[in-house]
């Protein structure tokens, strides 16, 4: 069926793959399936159970290895003859290097986090390898072509990152159910098991000042408290006294429901010590196994729990974490697959938003959202890894003309599951391909260097080892060839505000940031602004300069940048989408006729569909993931049965 | 405790217990254990089928072991049923795999009454001789069939169900036919407890946006000849004569009803689709008779 020409670019070519999970299985059997010959797999994970639904190289055996090692084993059973080189690392790790990806005649992602993509886009790009990109969740999925100079680059159109939400919903004024699970999980959680050091917004800013010094002890364990009693007092601090306090604060309820404190006594007047049988009994060794669930006999994750149950399964999580977990308290971090962990966050948030009026959720879904699951099934991936070896032989070919861009849709519409589409050419505006300068607005007089660094340079830019200059001044960077007056002096930097830097920085200047392992450049040009609305712009500075590319006939770029499913750990403000009025009223654009490569009107339903992240972040911004009550979702009237819908999709 | 399923955990958040209780109970036959075939089954083995058969009576050869990543070299000279059977196996063993060294058009020739006891048939690369066959038992059985085949990079997948019904068909969206454009007389009443225009900047921003609705869609009939907006552009200007009566730039109530505002724009009834199927429907499904005039659609 392959053309002599294609065999030969096959056999002769050496292939990257990165992540080897739900679509790196199927494309690694593709490909070796369609004759390639010399694969490198990076993936820095191991295998989880609940990979076995549509990671078919890998098998309950193999739970806990590492899976770019398996899926070669795997292979190689069918393929002897292949190479196929498995490292089981983190491909942000600096040994793979441009001169690393250079070695590649093309690379193909399979990966499921927006931060590692713009990395190996950046690579890409600075080796002058092709890199075809995809992504998977649920019944959708899109392979996309990305090629220097010829086509976009992944970051041409800004890909929006996960929501986040204000500090304030979290701690004081939270509406959806999410908000309570990110107060269970990133406040509660993390300052009960997690690092006391670290800082923690889980006391409510009261008008009563005072009360935060009280409350930094109350968390801790008294010597020698009674867990019962320990269990109770933390309980009635943070729902009962905690929303006693905030309910005082006029202002904020002015238009809002007041939410109501809860105390245990209420809610479980009888002591539980007839529960202490069940710990007893429950003399498990493995760690992993201990639950709450399952000594209050609740068995169905499914299942929403009442107030009651909810409030009895967070006194026995505690319960469970001092008696069989000790040594982990102070560096927990919540992790989805930690049962125990899952059961007091779900517990926590429910009774949080028993207080608020949200209703309550069950386990099942609480983990979804907390955990950031994204739904998977083998059949998208399998189908997404057939159209990534389709590219990436026309790659090999260099057939510039029949590069497409593919989205797998949920549903079939006007006749097709899939959707090929013209790659458009770079955007000029891009700063990460064609290095054109943003502009920063901030407070020169009152932001630091170090609000610089960590808001803009890494979570912005995207930047992990920056190099920062003014003009020939180096101001800030990262390396293992410092030396010790170096470090001391970039350590000092941090702490000034950036007008009284060695080199101030002030309006109009041209700050040039660089990473030296993704050998990207990037000229910032800053704009001195006073105020900044602590609302919209928590972060006290506003970067744009990321520009659409130029509209064609047709200005629906609203379609381009809806909503993108999870992208995972960019925590850059998403970017704003103007609801496609035009989609409401059920019609569609019909796809053109390429006319070169220039811009497209509007795709049909072809959302920026990517992986979520399963990886568990460190931020200290509170961040958040995506949940189905999302307010934003559009319900489409059917014009007639055969026009097409556009549905925001619903995320898990 | 482990949980129980984990393993089916990121397909259950797709498809429910009750999907995933539907995949446990069915019983699927494949025809053909080629590539197209296996990689069918694979899935559906990974899935938590409830038991799989398959049928081939050929031997793997070596040509085969160039497509069906299920066989390796030390399966040549076996049955491939037997092998791809072994492999699909592995995948979940809480699926019930059996295999039958057995050509599927001497079956469908000879046998057609073992289709019955499957949920399931998937038939790949059958000539369309046997094809109609197979559909034919398959019918009477009321045995599901998918016929698959494919070729390079082409193929085809057909589905042959008899006519069912689907009582929970869980639409994605669902529409919630508030009956702004006709609403019955309570709500009529309470609609008119309200003056949409009263001076009060606080109650004016807590209308409800249905009230909204309701008094500028009776605003519009009444300027309008008595319909509703039909066309685009009569959307969008409905549109902008709500956007036009807010007072203040906060106003949730109003921003909700803009959005809404598509609710009044459904034409009441139904579509003339389901109105065909209303009426051609096999009648021991409505065992009651349905006044097909303005029928409650939820």
């Amino acid at each position: 069926m392959v053309s002599e020409r294609q065999l030969e670019a096959i056999k002769g070519a050496k292939v990257l793959m990165v992540g080897a999970g739900g679509i790196g299985c199927e494309l690694l059997k593709t490909l070796a399936l369609s004759g390639f010959q010399d694969i490198h797999i990076i993936d820095m994970d191991t295998i989880e159970v609940s990979n076995l639904n549509r990671q078919f190289l890998f098998r309950q055996s193999h739970v806990g290895q590492s899976k770019a090692k398996v899926a070669r084993d795997a292979v190689l059973k069918f393929r002897p003859q292949m190479s196929i080189t498995a490292h089981h690392a983190n491909v942000k790790d600096p040994k793979f290097n441009v001169e690393f990806f250079k070695q590649f005649n093309v690379v193909l992602n399979g990966l499921d986090n927006l931060d590692a993509r713009r990395h190996v886009n950046r690579l890409c790009l600075a080796a002058d390898v092709p890199l075809v990109e995809s992504g998977t969740t649920g019944f959708l999925g899109q392979v996309t072509v990305h090629v220097k100079g010829k086509t976009e680059c992944y970051e041409c159109q800004p890909k929006p990152a996960p929501k986040t939400y204000p500090v304030c919903t979290i701690t004081s004024t939270p509406s959806k159910f999410v908000h309570c699970i990110v107060w269970a999980k990133d406040l509660l959680f993390a300052k009960l098991f997690g690092d006391k050091n670290q800082e923690n917004d889980l006391n409510v800013r009261s008008s009563d000042a005072s009360s935060s010094a009280h409350a930094e002890d109350v968390f801790v364990r008294r010597k020698d408290e009674d867990i019962d009693q320990y269990g109770r007092r933390i309980y009635d601090h943070v729902f009962g006294y905690n929303i006693e306090v905030a309910s005082s604060n006029e202002e904020t309820w002015k238009n809002r429901n007041r939410p109501k404190p809860i105390y245990s006594a209420d809610v479980m007047p009888e002591n539980l010590t007839e529960q202490n049988g069940n710990v007893a009994k429950n003399c498990v060794v493995d760690t992993s196994s201990v639950s709450a669930m399952a000594s209050l006999g609740l068995k169905n994750p499914q299942d929403t729990w009442t107030l009651l149950e909810s409030s009895r399964i967070f006194l026995e999580a505690l319960k469970l974490f001092f008696a069989k977990r000790e040594k982990e308290i102070g560096n927990l971090s919540f992790d989805k697959d930690d049962q125990l962990a899952v059961e007091f966050v779900t517990a926590a948030a429910n009774i949080r938003a028993a207080s608020f009026g949200i209703s309550l959720h069950s386990l099942f879904e609480a983990k979804g959202i907390a955990g950031n699951i994204v739904h998977a099934v083998a059949t998208t991936n399998a189908i997404i890894a057939g159209l990534i070896v389709i590219e990436a032989i026309k790659v090999l070919l260099k057939d510039t003309d029949k590069y497409r861009m593919t989205y797998c849709l949920e549903h079939i519409t006007k006749k097709m599951l899939l959707m090929p589409v013209e790659p458009y050419e770079p955007n000029k505006s891009c700063y990460v391909c064609s290095e054109t300068p943003l502009s920063l607005e901030i407070n020169t007089s009152r932001s630091k260097l170090r609000d610089f660094v960590e808001k803009i340079v890494k979570a912005k830019l995207g930047i992990n080892f920056p190099l920062i200059m003014h003009g020939s001044n180096l101001l800030y960077e990262v390396g293992d060839d410092l030396d010790e007056v170096e470090v001391a002096n970039y350590a000092a930097n941090l702490e000034k505000v950036l007008s009284q830097l060695p080199s101030p920085v002030t309006n109009g200047t041209m700050l040039t940031v660089e990473d030296l392992q993704q050998e990207l450049t990037c000229n910032i040009n800053i704009k001195h602004r006073e105020e900044f609305d602590e609302e919209k712009e928590p972060d006290g500075m506003l970067l744009s300069g990321w520009t659409q590319a130029p509209p064609a006939k047709d200005d629906k770029q609203s379609m381009n940048d809806k909503q993108s499913i999870g992208n995972g750990g960019d925590s850059s403000n998403a970017l704003q989408t103007e609801p496609a009025d035009a989609v409401k009223d059920g019609e569609m654009e019909e796809i053109s006729e390429p006319s070169g490569k220039k811009r497209k009107l509007s795709e049909g339903s072809k959302a920026s569909i990517l992986d979520a992240t399963d990886g568990t972040r460190n931020h200290k911004e509170v961040e958040k993931l995506d949940d189905d009550d999302d307010d934003d979702d559009d319900v489409v009237m059917f014009d007639d049965l055969d026009s097409m819908t556009n549905k925001k999709k619903r995320l898990q | 405790m482990a949980e129980p399923k984990t393993k089916y955990d990121r397909q259950l958040r797709i498809w429910g217990e009750q999907g995933q209780a539907a995949l446990e109970k069915a019983s699927v036959c494949l025809l053909n254990c080629g590539p197209t075939g296996s990689e069918t089954l694979k899935n559906l083995v990974l899935g938590g089928i409830g038991s799989i058969t398959v049928i081939d009576g050929s031997k793997v050869e070596v040509g085969d072991l160039g497509n069906n990543f299920m066989l390796d070299e030390s399966c040549v000279g076996e049955s491939k049923a037997k092998s791809v059977c072994a492999f699909l196996q592995e995948l979940n063993d809480a699926v019930k795999a059996k295999f039958i060294e057995e050509y599927p058009e001497a079956l469908i020739e000879m046998n057609p009454p073992f289709f019955s006891q499957f949920t399931l048939v998937v038939a790949t690369q059958l000539g369309e001789e046997k094809m109609i066959k197979l559909d034919r038992i398959c019918r009477e059985a009321n045995v599901m069939l998918i016929f698959a085949r494919s070729y390079g990079l082409t193929g085809f997948v057909r589905i042959s169900v008899k006519e069912h019904t689907v009582v929970e068909s869980k639409p994605d969206h669902f529409l919630d036919d508030l009956r702004l454009n006709n609403p019955w007389p309570e709500l009529r009443k309470f609609a008119e407890t309200f003056d949409l225009n009263v001076p009060d900047p606080v109650a004016h921003k807590h209308t409800p946006y249905v009230v909204i609705l309701i008094k500028m869609s009776e605003e519009w009939t009444n300027s309008h000849g008595g319909s509703l907006p039909s066309t685009r552009e009569e959307k969008r200007e409905f549109k902008e004569l709500l956007k036009s009566k807010m007072v203040a730039i906060d106003e949730d109530n109003y921003k909700e009803a803009i959005e809404a505002s598509f609710k009044v724009f459904a034409p009441p009834g139904i579509k003339l689709a389901l109105s065909k199927v209303l009426q051609s429907a096999d009648s021991s499904f409505f065992p009651f008779s349905i006044a097909i005039g303005r029928p409650w659609i939820f």
